[in-house]
Parts: structure tokens; C-alpha cells; sequence
């Protein structure tokens, strides 16, 4: 739990109540909520009126010996759930990572404080479109679109429910207490059935950040239909709560903490930097070219998927590896990377990413689309076709790095450090264990710092989802996150815009900033 | 040296409470940083927050305002030495002398010419500000004269440049239309402050160059701080070495006495060096010119330099919109391609389209130099916007066909686009890079 306190955010209080009697005339409610506040130190306590309807027969049914459930956060509590006697009963809760592509769940035994089951399935969204954009718009401009693409997510998360219960048969779906949600904010609008319209429009206004915590029924989650639904803060349009998380994660924004950087290698490119004081972020919308679309041969990092390139300096011949030695179909992001810092050590193309294509290899021809590069012969691959790299391909990776290198340019600059003054870069987004780091130097992607400074984190945002449902205090410090993160809007101004067009060569218009790199 | 927005933020409470409109105390302190965001905005800032920011976050240059109403000039407030550091804000004021020595038919006349200097410049109205009455007469009670005649009938803002007689005999009869008084001086600053302030007018400050003037100015501003500088202009290049050292001081240095709008009297007697002396001034921080030229030949120029050097730079790289681009030598069967006026964009289509060899039109959506991707995103490169674009522009009487090529990235507007706008919409290649082989595909009469 990186430190903080196993205390989750819900939790099953048994207590033995002063029986009511002629000199105890207290009502059945006061009764419950002064030994509650007794054992919560919380000062208020919600309770709904289903509850209060049945609460006199509840009380005396075991006399007065009951089971509450309650969450508490920060001095409130809410009671989920009264029951008659002290029973033992499961308490679990569900976390979720609501990606654009992929939603991630995680069953988790908040009384043991850890996880027992994992899910992972495709955000079924995506028939409206592979990016939060075309959602919005379909969203918006379709008869009953939010209706329908807000029905989607609850069924893709429904799925991943039913997926770990029957993994977990001996938890029953009345077992789920409470849920945590993280997601980018058009995925915290979507799941919460808030429409997103004024998040694409300028000046890009999210119609919230903070979420009412809700019930499981109002949204037709497949839980215990009392259960507590949480919804992880956003920052801004494009600056959501799977950010909020991952900040809570590496702790960049502890008290004490040095200067950090958070970096999200994903289509809309988040970032954060800051410290344990202030926090600064942004969305450089580096677009989805590291994850293999948009290029030529571009693809998931999967079986067949190139993840590693060699180029020949003197004979121009290519080798390379794939993901689990299958025989190569495309180009997984990794390879993409590496592949581009090899073309260019190589001399194959020049620094703003042109092809030579005068050098004496018949690997380099003129295709559909201008210039390629042949990695592999039709022969060795399992689709039939020479696997290329286009110079298309090349102007699209580097404006994909360029984004990513301009949105950590432009943050430090409108705090005023130098790079130097980076302590950790925390690395996160799709790309598993396969970045190469020097390689995303070398092209000039992330910033030549010493690599010991650079940490990969995976999906943090699942991991502080994970972290807030077993820490109140985790929930609480998420919260203040995500009210003190600063968006830059990286539209305003020429700094990003300046800053981009530097970028656009390999690895930068300014080599003073890549020392250590030869070129 | 200027305090950073980290320097402020560590005085501030942190709450992030978003009581200043700010989203985050980090953001409020950029804000104020940048001298676009007071202190007093908080409410939440402890006294010694204030002790240690009030003055050094106080905006460097006060904003003064002259006239009512629609004739209301707002001065100062400028936080850059350089334009492109971030942008200068409010545009140099015009003022046209009137001597008090005209009277009758002659003054009517002379009024009525400066009235009409009011000009259009792509498609925006640009217009003197001010009217100068100067008390040439020496007489007091002809001045007031001519001050209420000019009241009455002229468009634009007072200034009034008298000595104190002339200014007590004239300000107090038309102080409700708030005019600029010239000026208070070393002799004089005590009787004109205090007639200002009275008549709830600002006032210039004349010395004599900078040493001179800071003094008087510290005087002053004791009392009464609705201000305009005047450093008593004799030479141009000294008057501009004071301008330029005046509105250093204020940003860089935070110098008090100098962080009001300066105004600057012309003193070339030719007319088209005046134009070229007041050009110097308005790119060099003065937040009034006062003339004596009233041509609209002779001022269109400086107008048109105004309306340029106070353009916001902070726009991104944009080519301009209004126009066809011709590529080649276009002919009605040329093809028209559609892409947004980002000028990395631009410049992408137009390579490739002269890579082609087949003559092309390009028409450039005005999407505030966002990209094809950006502005689809943001709603600004879709149907609606793009055949009103392509309407207004007029690019379809020039060629004999009925189709555009729009880029393949935003392939999914071609069905709303056709209907909107009657088109034949052509979705070409995703990549600029392909409209080489696109067009040779789709146009192979035209390859030569």
C-alpha cells in the first residue's frame, strides 16, 4: 500500500446496543448513531430511509445485537447496511481501471487488504470509436448515443464482474460492499452517464471533477445493489482520475517528495511534475502511434509483434525479435522505438527523418506513400507481405515523441527548473516491460537524464485505485491530489507549439539537451 | 528581478480553495506572476503574505482610464518589454491636436475632419482616440471656449494642454466627460493635482527627462495616482532612450514612479517624419502619441502599425484563411483540397500537392491553427464549419467541377459534409505524403 495504513473504505462494525428501556426512551436511530460515532469518531452520520423503515425490527431481532456496514472517510461516515446479530460476513470490493482500450478489474478482500482475483477485457466502447473523441461524438450527436455508449461500459464492467466471480465461485456478487472507478475524465463522465459534450468544445470544460459517490443500482452495476460505487477525482478535460491515481501511486506528491515527473506513454500523453509542494500537468495528446496505430505495420504488443530491431551500419540488413518467437505480423511499439533509433544511428534517415534513399540497398525503395524501409522479406513473415516502415510512418513517430518530449519542455518551463533538477521519471502507460529507455533517448522521447533516474510503474492507475479502496487515508490524500494538480492548457500560448516544433527531429533541434547522445 | 509563480506560491495559503476563479493556488500564483491576477483576489492571504507579495505582485504598470463611455481609452496595464514574450495589451492612443486659436466655422471644420478619421482595416474599424486642445491662445477664457465647443461635438477622448489658468477655467465644465489634463509640472503639480483629483480626472506629469520626472512623479503619486507620464519631449532619440529606460525600470525593476503609461509629443514639423517619429513611439511602449498631422493618408500607416505590433503573438503558427492558394498553374479542372490553416498542415499539403506536378487549389479552413486531427477533435474541422468555409470563400466558381478532396483522417465527415454543402466530397489519403499517387490516380488527364 506504499506506506499508508490498511483501513478501507468500508467496513462491518459489530455492536451490542443499550437495550431501550423506560429510563432509555432514546429512539432506535440515536441509539445506533451515538454508539456508531462512538466507534467511528466520526461526528456525521448519513443513513438512508430504506434503512430506517426496517430499523426497529432490526434492532430487536437479535436484541439489539447488530452488524453495521459503514464507509467512512474523512469524519463522515455513510451506513450501507444494517443487519440483525453479529455476523461474520465477506466483505470485498472491486476496483476497476477504465481505459479507453482496456478495463482492468481487481476483486479485493478489504478485510485481508489484498487482491485475490484479477480480470481484464476490451472497453466494449470501442465500437464507437477507438478514442475518447469519436465517443464524445457519438455520444453527442446520435439519438440516445450517451444512453447507449454509458450502457456499454456497465456491461463491460458487469462482464469482468461475473469473469471473477466465477474465477472466485465461493464469493457471491452480494459479497461486493464497495467499488473505486478510475479513468480518464471522458470515462468518468461516460461511466457515471454524464454527458462529455463540453469536454472536446473550447475551452474544454469537464462538467465535473469531484463525483458523487452513488449506489450500485442507480448505475446497474452487477454488485450488492446497496454497495458504494467511488468515482477517482479529475484534474481537468483531459487529465482524469487514472492520472490522480498514478500520482497517488509513485507518492511524486508525498510531503518531502523530491521533484518527480509522471509520464503516461499513451494516446493522450499525460503528465505530471512536481513535488511533495506543488504539482504541474498536462495532456500532450501524443496521439495512439506508440501503440501501433496509424502506422503502416503497427500493432499490440502481442505474439508476432517486433519488439526489437538490429540494423547492419555497413550492409543496411535488418534483424529483429518478436514477441514470443512467433513468426512477425507488425510492429509493437517497443520495436517502433527502437526501430527508429536504428534507422537513424544507421544513417538510413537524417535527423528530421528524411530517407536516404540513395544508399545501395535494395531495402530501401519508394512505396504508395513515398520512401520505406523494408524490415522483413514477405517470405519470413506470417501475413504475406514485406513488413515496411514508411518515411509517413517516421513523420508520425516523431511527432508522437516530439509531443511527449515538447509536453515535458513546456511543464518545467512554466515552473522555471532545467532538467537536471528531475530527481525520478516514473514511466507509465501500455508499453509492459518492453521500453527500451536508451532507445527512447536516443530518438529524443524522454529526456537524456541518467537512466538510473527512470522507473517503470506499469498500470499505476489500477495500482492507486487498488490503494484507495483499501486506505481511507490513501482516498483522502487521491482527493488532494487531484485539487492541487495545476493543468497547463497546452493550447494557450506558443510555448508547447515552439517547443513541438524543436522536437520534430531525432533526437531534438537543441542537441545541447542530448549530451550523452552521438549521432 | 520579478518574482517566479513558484516564489509567489509558497506564500500562499494552498488550500486550493478556488475562491480567486483560479482552479489551483499554483495556477493563481502563475497568474499573478504574469501580473494578470492581484493579491487582494484571495481571500484567504495572511498579512504577511501580503506584506512580502503586495508590492512586488502589484501590476507593474497602472491602468489609467481617460473619457467615458464609448470614448473610454484605457492605458498601461502592459507587462512585456517585447511583444512576443507574451503580447502588449492596450493599444497606443492617438490624439489630434486643435489650437484654441481657431474659432467659429474654422474650429467646426477642423472638428469635423478629425471625426472622420475613422478608417476600415480587415474588417475592423481603426480610429484615432483622442482630441488634443491646446491653449496656443494663452488665454484662459478662450480656451474654455474651445474646449466646450470641441466637448460637444468631438468623437473621441479630452486632452487638455493648458497651463493652470486655462485648465481651472476650462476642466471643471466638462469634467463628466473625464479628460486627460496637460499637464502638471515642477511649478505647478500642487494647483493642477489638486484641480484633477477634484474633478476626478487624470492628469500627465510632465519633467524633465527621467531623473527630473521620477522626482516629480514620487511627489505626485503621494497624493493622487491616476497618472500619465511625460518626459518633455525635445529630442526623438532621447525621447526614445526615456521610453524604453522608463518602462524597463517599471517591469524589470519595479520601479514605482515610472509604472503609469507614458505619452509622447511628436516634434518633426515635416509631416511624413511626424508618422515615422510616432511609429518609433508606438512600437516603443507609449501608451499616447500626440500629433499634429489629421491626414487619413498620414495615419492609415500608423494605424495599420498600431493594429499590427498589438496583435496577440500568442496565436499558434496559422497560414492566413481568406484566401485560395493556387499551386502550379491552376486551371477550372484543377482539384481543390481541403485542410485547416495550422501551418505545419498547410505546408505538408502544399509540398505534396506541388510534388504531384498536377496543378491543385488549396483552401485552408480557418480552425484557429489547430491541425486536421486537433480541430476535428474540438469540433471546429467538421461539416458545418467546413461548407460554410468553402461557401464563403468562393473557391467553387473558379473551377468547372463539383468536388473537393478532403484528408483521410477525418474520412468520417464526408457523408454530413456532401449533404451540408451539395459537394461531391472526395476523401483523399490519410497522409499528406499520398496525394502524389492520389492525384495521379484520380486525375491522370491532367498529368502532363
Amino acid at each position: 500500500l506504499n506506506g499508508y495504513p490498511l483501513n478501507p473504505l468500508c467496513r462491518c462494525i459489530r455492536l451490542t446496543l443499550p437495550a431501550a428501556n423506560l429510563q432509555d426512551n432514546r429512539d432506535d436511530l440515536n441509539r445506533l448513531t451515538l454508539a456508531l460515532k462512538k466507534e467511528t469518531k466520526c461526528t456525521d452520520i448519513n443513513i438512508s430511509l430504506p434503512i430506517i423503515r426496517n430499523l426497529g425490527e432490526t434492532l430487536r431481532a437479535a436484541q439489539f445485537k447488530v452488524t453495521v456496514l459503514v464507509s467512512e472517510v474523512g469524519g463522515k461516515a455513510e451506513i450501507i447496511a444494517v443487519e440483525p446479530g453479529h455476523s461474520q460476513q465477506p466483505l470485498y470490493g472491486i476496483a476497476v481501471d477504465i481505459g479507453t482500450t482496456t478495463v482492468v478489474a481487481y476483486l479485493l478482500d478489504l478485510e485481508k487488504g489484498r487482491v485475490v482475483e484479477t480480470a481484464g477485457t476490451h472497453n466494449r466502447q470501442a465500437r464507437f470509436g477507438d478514442d475518447v473523441i469519436s465517443r464524445i461524438v457519438y455520444a453527442v450527436d446520435e439519438p440516445d448515443g450517451l444512453k447507449t455508449v454509458y450502457q456499454s461500459i456497465i456491461d463491460t464492467i458487469n462482464t469482468l464482474i461475473t469473469d471473477l466471480l466465477i474465477k472466485q465461485k465461493q464469493i457471491k456478487e452480494a459479497d461486493i460492499r464497495v467499488m473505486m472507478a478510475a479513468g480518464n475524465t471522458t470515462m468518468a463522465h461516460l461511466f457515471l452517464g454524464i454527458s462529455p459534450k463540453f469536454i472536446r468544445l473550447e475551452p474544454y470544460i469537464p462538467t465535473a471533477n469531484f463525483f458523487p459517490v452513488v449506489k450500485a443500482q442507480a448505475l446497474g452495476l452487477r454488485v450488492n445493489p446497496d454497495a458504494l460505487v467511488f468515482s477517482y477525482p479529475s484534474v481537468a478535460s483531459y487529465v482524469g482520475g487514472d492520472i490522480v491515481s498514478g500520482t497517488l501511486f509513485t507518492g511524486m506528491g508525498n510531503e518531502d517528495a523530491p521533484i518527480s515527473l509522471l509520464i503516461d506513454i499513451g494516446t493522450n500523453g499525460e503528465m505530471v511534475l512536481g513535488s511533495g509542494d506543488w504539482l504541474v500537468t498536462c495532456s500532450c495528446s501524443a496521439g495512439p502511434a506508440f501503440e501501433g496505430s496509424g502506422i503502416t505495420f503497427g500493432m499490440r504488443a502481442m505474439y508476432g509483434a517486433i519488439e526489437r530491431v538490429e540494423i547492419d551500419s555497413q550492409t543496411y540488413e535488418a534483424s529483429y525479435s518478436t514477441i514470443n518467437n512467433g513468426k512477425p505480423i507488425g510492429i509493437c511499439g517497443s520495436g517502433l522505438i527502437d526501430c527508429l533509433a536504428k534507422l537513424r544511428r544507421t544513417g538510413i534517415i537524417d535527423r528530421a527523418g528524411k530517407f536516404q534513399t540513395s544508399l545501395p540497398t535494395e531495402r530501401i525503395r519508394i512505396g504508395d506513400t513515398g520512401p520505406e524501409y523494408v524490415l522483413v522479406w514477405q517470405e519470413e513473415t506470417d501475413i504475406d507481405r514485406d513488413i515496411v516502415i514508411s518515411e509517413a510512418d517516421v513523420k508520425n513517430l516523431l511527432r508522437a515523441k516530439g509531443a511527449v518530449f515538447a509536453g515535458i519542455r513546456t511543464l518545467l518551463n512554466v515552473v522555471g527548473f532545467e532538467l537536471e533538477s528531475i530527481e525520478n521519471i516514473y514511466v507509465a502507460g501500455g508499453f509492459g516491460n518492453y521500453l527500451n529507455i536508451p532507445d527512447a533517448i536516443a530518438i529524443g522521447l524522454l529526456p537524456d537524464i541518467p537512466i538510473e533516474k527512470y522507473k517503470y510503474v506499469g498500470n499505476t492507475s489500477a495500482k492507486g485505485a487498488c490503494m484507495a479502496l483499501l486506505s481511507q487515508e490513501a482516498w483522502l490524500e487521491a482527493n488532494s491530489l487531484a485539487g492541487k494538480m495545476t493543468y497547463i492548457e497546452l493550447s494557450v500560448g506558443n510555448l508547447f507549439m515552439d517547443e513541438f516544433v524543436s522536437s520534430l527531429f531525432i533526437p531534438h533541434t537543441d542537441l545541447t539537451l542530448f549530451p550523452n547522445i552521438s549521432l | 528581478m520579478a518574482l517566479t509563480g513558484l516564489d509567489i506560491f509558497k506564500q500562499l495559503p494552498k488550500t486550493n480553495c478556488k475562491d480567486c476563479g483560479s482552479p489551483t493556488c499554483l495556477a493563481f500564483a502563475m497568474a499573478m506572476a504574469n501580473g494578470k491576477a492581484s493579491l487582494d483576489m484571495c481571500p484567504h492571504a495572511t498579512e504577511a503574505a501580503k506584506e512580502t507579495l503586495g508590492a512586488a505582485t502589484a501590476p507593474p504598470v497602472r491602468t489609467v482610464k481617460v473619457g467615458v463611455g464609448e470614448q473610454e481609452v484605457v492605458m498601461g496595464d502592459e507587462t512585456v518589454l517585447f511583444r512576443h514574450d507574451k503580447t502588449f495589451y492596450h493599444p497606443t492612443a492617438l490624439a489630434i491636436q486643435i489650437s484654441d486659436t481657431l474659432s467659429g466655422a474654422e474650429l467646426d471644420a477642423k472638428i469635423e475632419k478629425i471625426n472622420g478619421l475613422v478608417m476600415d482595416r480587415v474588417g475592423q474599424k481603426i480610429a484615432i482616440d483622442m482630441v488634443a486642445v491646446t491653449n496656443c491662445s494663452g488665454n484662459a477664457a478662450t480656451f474654455k471656449a474651445a474646449v466646450e465647443a470641441v466637448a460637444a461635438k468631438a468623437n473621441f477622448a479630452l486632452l487638455l494642454v493648458a497651463n493652470l489658468e486655462g485648465l481651472e477655467a476650462a476642466v471643471p465644465a466638462v469634467a463628466a466627460k473625464k479628460p486627460l489634463l496637460h499637464a502638471a509640472t515642477a511649478e505647478n503639480w500642487e494647483k493642477v493635482v489638486a484641480l484633477a483629483k477634484a474633478n476626478n480626472c487624470p492628469v500627465v506629469v510632465k519633467g524633465d527627462g527621467l531623473d527630473d520626472t521620477a522626482a516629480l512623479v514620487e511627489k505626485v503619486a503621494a497624493q493622487y495616482k491616476e497618472l500619465v507620464i511625460d518626459f518633455g519631449n525635445k529630442q526623438q532619440a532621447k525621447t526614445l532612450a526615456e521610453l524604453i529606460n522608463a518602462r524597463r525600470l517599471a517591469i524589470k525593476k519595479k520601479f514605482r514612479p515610472f509604472g503609469y503609461p507614458l505619452l509622447a509629443c511628436t516634434v518633426a514639423t515635416d509631416s511624413k517624419e511626424e508618422i515615422v517619429e510616432a511609429a518609433t513611439y508606438v512600437a516603443k511602449y507609449a501608451s499616447i502619441v500626440c500629433l499634429k498631422v489629421d491626414e487619413k493618408a498620414q495615419l492609415l500607416p500608423l494605424m495599420a502599425w498600431r493594429m499590427n505590433i498589438y496583435t496577440d503573438p500568442q496565436k499558434p503558427m496559422a497560414v492566413e484563411s481568406s484566401k485560395v492558394y493556387e499551386i502550379g498553374n491552376v486551371g477550372p479542372d484543377s482539384p481543390v483540397y481541403v485542410c485547416t490553416n495550422f501551418a505545419l498542415t498547410y505546408f505538408a499539403v502544399e509540398g505534396e500537392v506541388a510534388a504531384s506536378k498536377i496543378p491543385g487549389y488549396i483552401v485552408a479552413v480557418d480552425t484557429d491553427g489547430a491541425s486536421v486531427l486537433t480541430a476535428w477533435a474540438a469540433g471546429k474541422f467538421v461539416a458545418e464549419p467546413i461548407a460554410e468555409f468553402i461557401k464563403n470563400i468562393g473557391i467553387m466558381d473558379k473551377v468547372n467541377h463539383n468536388s473537393i478532396v478532403i484528408p483521410g483522417y477525418v474520412a468520417i465527415i464526408s457523408g454530413k459534409l456532401k449533404e451540408k454543402s451539395g459537394l461531391d466530397v472526395i476523401v483523399g489519403p490519410q497522409e499528406a505524403a499520398g496525394i502524389p499517387a492520389f492525384a495521379k490516380a484520380r486525375y491522370p488527364h491532367l498529368v502532363k
